[in-house]
């Protein structure tokens, strides 16, 4: 890509990550949540792959890693779920609800949109990879 | 005017329609299939609109608003989630497709042994 597009998705990348981030982080207050957010955060490291090439956003953010960060998403939702076994049925609110209206509060559900979002994220980058590194060797112009 | 917005939703549907009954291309194909979703994503989140209203989530100081009615989207929101992992192996089999033939025709692509 040019000096210009490479430029630009640096400042612009930043802050689609951070905004992603804060839509996982708000999920509970505010609209968005795991999968808004997931899907952001994956769309800003299409966009660096994109700009920089697959080498460069694969040193940040590898392969494995991201598949791990895709199964720990997975994990830690059932975990989240399972736990509401302490106090009788799946899916019970175990945690301290807090004072409403605040980032720390609703027990369980900013844990469950924060797992959400590290799986969508994870698999969106993941899908994006696998697709563009597959070698399509057709027989063009028959 | 409700139900001008209900027939946009079904003249795109109807674009859908077309895109995938007429083309031949596979990934146009793809695209109609696309489209028709989203149109009967959009028609399901259109029902469930009240004018004025708000998003449905409680904020502070807020006494009596109209909220939209919040199943419809959790719906939707599912129905998103579903259609992109469909879309990714459409996309994907499309890929294999090329592959093995070297053309996206589907009037080209007859031979379903091995």
């Amino acid at each position: 890509m040019t000096v210009i597009v490479k430029i630009i998705v640096r400042f612009i990348s930043a802050m689609i990550m951070l905004f992603g981030a804060y839509l996982v982080l708000h999920g509970h207050l505010t609209p968005g949540g795991g999968f808004a957010g997931g899907v952001i955060l994956a769309s800003g490291f299409v966009l660096l792959t994109l700009a920089y090439g697959k080498e460069m956003v694969l040193k940040k953010l590898s392969f494995t890693a991201a598949s791990i960060m895709e199964s720990l998403g997975a994990l830690l939702f059932l975990m989240i779920a399972v736990a509401g076994f302490i106090g009788g049925y799946f899916f019970l609110n175990v945690l301290p609800k807090g004072e409403p209206f605040k980032l720390l509060s609703a027990g369980i559900i900013p844990l469950c949109n924060i797992s959400i979002g590290l799986k969508v994220s994870g698999a969106l980058f993941l899908v994006f990879v696998v697709l563009s590194s597959m070698s399509v060797k057709g027989k063009r112009g028959k | 005017m409700s139900m001008v917005v209900y027939g946009l939703c079904f003249l795109l549907f109807l674009i859908g329609l077309y895109c995938i009954v007429v083309k031949r291309n596979l990934l146009k194909i793809v695209i109609g299939l696309a489209l028709l979703e989203y149109s009967v994503n959009l028609f399901i989140v259109i029902l469930g609109y009240k004018w004025e209203g708000h998003a449905p989530i409680i904020k502070e100081g807020a006494k009596a608003w109209i909220y939209v009615d919040p199943l419809p989207q959790a719906l939707v929101l599912t129905a998103i989630v579903i259609g992109l992992a469909t879309l990714t192996l459409m996309i994907s089999l499309c890929m294999r497709l090329y592959e093995k033939y070297g053309t996206l025709d589907i009037t080209e692509i007859r031979k379903l042994k091995g």
